[in-house]
């Protein structure tokens, strides 16, 4: 494995240098490539693009569009395009706001029970779901946690209609000018929904899929041996801050281990920067570069078989980390820390958080 | 590209509803372990279902399948039924499996109503992928289903994805050389 990465990297660094590749992001220049785009100003609002992978679906936080090609990136690399199947796109409506300690990957997950249960009557196949309703209270972190697990549900894409906090965000960072999209007053949509957050409690979602999300009450207790906070749907600056928030000044149960992958370089310097990263460490966490983590083939941090684990990974399908036999259940970034802290899966509502400020002026 | 046959003549294997890529198309394994090479595959091909099959199969075949074909976005099956010279005929399939299919240059058509209704496996099939006849010759029937769309005609005339991008380069040094 490390023999064929290794390979790989040369082959890549080779090709973007024979190419001519302006934005090639080496190994410590980047980060996860569905977020440090978003947060340098290279994906700005209104853009379209192709992508290899399907987590692409991240560039609607904010109010882009990245479409899928897996293989067929090839062609968009030689020619600049490809041939498409505009998707149709179906309509949810968020009502009312999370309650504190209720974090909006928890409301990921509850999409993802709700429509596997039939509740939410959408179907999400090749489509693009299109977010509208009280919006606001969710900043680009939170955005791209509620792109995740649609995506898992076969998403195609997911759009947020931009808010001035995303615009604000967006005019600062960009590289080039840009015009931000909105969805037409007589757009039309195959089918709509409404869903009301105001009770929502923070969620696990069962080894198998995020589809399988219990009320965190439910699984609380169940021991716990693999920690792991990043990934593409909880790596953002935001999602590192409200783990630190659990796990200043505290220590990881005995005979746990944590992982954290910040979703950029630019996070990592700014969470070294500020004294954020040594609560990490003090804790007992392990930093594992800027990146995708255990979450990509389990290259790093992988579990054993038979062993536990709680995430804020992609999804939780067998295998996903190593052992295909190993227990995965996902939560969000508090659920995974304080579950870390307890040794066993627990509620974020059952320990007092540190008030650690956002310096990211964009925070919301 | 006159001479692609896109007209196929051959028996039909015909196959139930929600048939996945993994498992029903080909073993898990040949998929997670990144297998792309045809002649890898094709030993493997229905293997769980059916083994032997690719022994049994012959170039002009037809798979009839129903709805909900192919499950996942994966080629590896298509690149087998491409290479063995097999059609595909579907009552439905996801998109990401349809455009996996066009990617791998297989002549298939899908939404292809009821068409598992019109034939058995064994049948003597004739299916003409550019205009959408579908002729069962041993039930002596005729239906008309969505052919190949005129815009995806040339990835599956030159083989694919990787032919298209074969011809493109090719004809973009001849350009250069001009």
């Amino acid at each position: 494995m490390a023999a064929r990465a290794a390979e790989r990297g040369a082959f890549n660094r080779r090709a973007a240098a024979q190419w001519g590749v302006r934005h090639f992001f080496d190994v410590g220049r980047g980060g996860h490539g569905h977020i440090f785009p978003m947060e340098t100003g290279m994906l700005l609002p209104g853009m379209f693009y192709f992508d290899n992978d399907r987590h692409s679906t991240n560039a609607g936080a904010i109010g882009a569009f990245g479409f899928r090609m897996g293989a067929e990136i090839s062609r968009v690399l030689a020619t600049g395009t490809n041939w498409v199947m505009t998707p149709k796109s179906v309509r949810l409506t968020i009502k009312g706001r999370l309650k504190p300690g209720v974090h909006a990957r928890d409301l990921g997950f509850h999409i993802a029970a709700s429509l596997k249960r039939g509740a939410l009557r959408l179907n999400f196949d090749y489509r693009v779901l299109e977010y509208a309703g009280d919006l606001d209270q969710f900043d680009l972190a939170a955005r791209a946690a509620l792109c995740s697990s649609p995506t898992e549900m076969r998403a195609y894409g997911v759009f947020f209609p931009p808010s001035e906090a995303i615009l604000a965000h967006a005019r600062r960072h960009a590289r080039q000018p840009f015009t931000p999209v909105f969805p037409d007053a007589d757009a039309h949509y195959e089918a709509e929904a409404e869903l009301d957050v105001s009770a929502l409690e923070p969620q696990v979602a069962l080894p198998g899929g995020v589809q399988n999300a219990v009320n965190v009450s439910e699984v609380a207790g169940t021991r716990i041996d693999h920690a792991f906070i990043g990934s593409c749907g909880s790596g953002m600056y935001e999602d590192m801050i409200e783990a630190a928030r659990y796990l200043k000044g505290r220590s990881l149960a005995p005979g746990v281990r944590l992982f954290i992958a910040p979703g950029s370089e630019q996070s990592m310097k700014q969470l070294a920067a500020e004294g954020i990263v040594n609560i990490f460490l003090e804790a007992g966490a392990v930093m594992l570069p800027p990146g995708c983590g255990p979450c990509n083939d389990a290259v790093i941090g992988p579990v054993h078989s038979g062993e536990v684990s709680i995430s804020t990974a992609a999804n939780n399908n067998a295998g996903r980390f190593g052992a295909k036999d190993a227990k995965l259940y996902l939560g969000s970034p508090a659920t995974v820390a304080v579950s870390a802290i307890a040794g066993h899966i627990a509620d974020p509502r059952s320990i007092e958080a540190s008030d650690i400020r956002l310096s990211r002026r964009e925070a919301a | 590209m006159s001479e692609f046959e896109w007209r196929l003549r051959g028996r039909c294997y015909r196959l139930g509803h929600d048939v996945p890529h993994a498992g029903g198309v080909v073993p898990n394994w040949v998929i997670t372990g990144r297998h792309f090479d045809a002649a890898d595959i094709i030993p493997h091909l229905f293997e769980e279902t059916d083994p032997g099959f690719h022994e049994r199969c012959k170039p002009g075949d037809i798979i009839v399948a129903g709805r909900n074909f192919g499950m996942g976005p994966k080629m590896n099956g298509y690149i087998a039924m491409q290479a063995l010279g097999l059609g595909l005929v579907c009552e439905s399939m996801p998109f990401l499996a349809y455009r996996a299919a066009i990617g791998c240059g297989l002549r298939v058509m899908t939404d292809c109503v009821a068409v598992t209704e019109f034939c058995e496996s064994g049948d003597e099939l004739e299916v003409d992928f550019r205009d959408g006849y579908f002729i069962n010759h041993t039930r002596n029937i005729t239906r008309e289903y969505p052919p190949v769309p005129d815009t995806l005609r040339e990835i599956i005339e030159v083989g694919g994805n990787a032919g298209w991008l074969k011809r493109w380069w090719a004809e973009r040094q001849g350009a250069t050389l001009r």
